[in-house]
């Protein structure tokens, strides 16, 4: 039976060390597999309403005539 | 014709070159590697198979066992690819060399074995001796673990390579007859043929299933060791 012939074994385990360690693994280890991104959760901020757009000095607290 | 049978198992040799260097490495070339960001259709084929296998086949692993993703994704590239590359006519099957099958199986096996005795030393020795053996049965049972854990590599190997080679080989001979009987009696040949052409399909699953098991197989020892 030919596969009994050892004379050979050492140059086939040798090409099957380098294609399966080394060639087949850098191919697949190019591979990506695709994260699913999720979205960040953005606080929505809340519209402006026309007063509260711009600040005046009667909202100051400590200025109010009380 | 016991000479000629054989013949095609001969490691491939021209004008002393080995070149069974190339064909062992010539399946890699069916695989691209992906370059881009939205690669060819061969590509994301290949890429989307393996993703679909390497999630059937990692979900029993826990964490330390996933990191041999790698190793095995490829395993059952190789073989697979190997085995089916092998079907063309006249083409040379690595996989039916023994010396292939055991420096693939031995390695991988004693890397999980090993794992499993740096990491788990008490549960991998454990594995010897199952539960609720009766006390007298203990030593034989533990010689009878040890020569099954030590037989599992020899299995692995010859299990790939007597498949194959057996396909082959049947291949060749349905095949040897059809053509024989062609002068003899067609419709003979007629049903010698149907039965070459059930053969040849089941090859083609023989090629992908011994893969599969092979892949399979090393993947359960590594469970059973991490």
């Amino acid at each position: 039976m030919p596969q009994l012939d050892t004379s050979t074994w050492s140059i086939t385990i040798l090409s099957m060390i380098i294609t399966l360690f080394l060639v087949f693994q850098l191919k697949v280890s190019k591979y990506y597999f695709p994260e699913d991104p999720k979205p960040a959760l953005v606080a929505t901020p809340k519209p402006a309403t026309p007063w509260e757009k711009k600040w005046t000095k009667i909202y100051f607290p400590l200025l109010l005539p009380l | 014709m016991n000479e000629n049978l054989f013949s095609s198992f001969i490691t491939p040799v021209m004008m002393g070159l080995p070149i069974v260097i190339v064909i062992v490495m010539f399946p890699s070339i069916m695989f691209p590697s992906p370059n881009r960001l939205i690669n060819n259709r061969l590509i994301s084929i290949q890429q989307w198979l393996v993703q679909l296998t390497s999630k059937q086949m990692l979900v029993i692993h826990n964490q330390k066992g996933q990191t041999w993703a790698l190793m095995l994704m490829s395993l059952i590239l190789f073989i697979g690819s190997t085995n089916l590359l092998g079907l063309l006519p006249h083409s040379f099957t690595p996989t039916t060399q023994l010396s292939l099958n055991l420096g693939m199986a031995i390695p991988l096996w004693a890397g999980t074995v090993i794992t499993g005795f740096r990491y788990k030393t008490k549960a991998s020795l454990a594995h010897f001796l199952p539960q609720g053996t009766p006390l007298p049965l203990i030593p034989m049972l533990i010689i009878i673990e040890t020569i099954s854990l030590f037989i599992q590599p020899m299995a692995l190997a010859v299990r790939l390579t007597a498949n194959i080679t057996a396909g082959h080989l049947l291949i060749h001979l349905i095949g040897g007859a059809t053509l024989a009987l062609m002068n003899i009696s067609a419709p003979t040949a007629m049903v010698t043929f149907m039965i070459l052409i059930l053969l040849t399909i089941l090859e083609f699953a023989v090629a992908l299933i011994q893969a599969y098991v092979f892949t399979l197989l090393v993947s359960l020892y590594l469970h059973d060791n991490t």
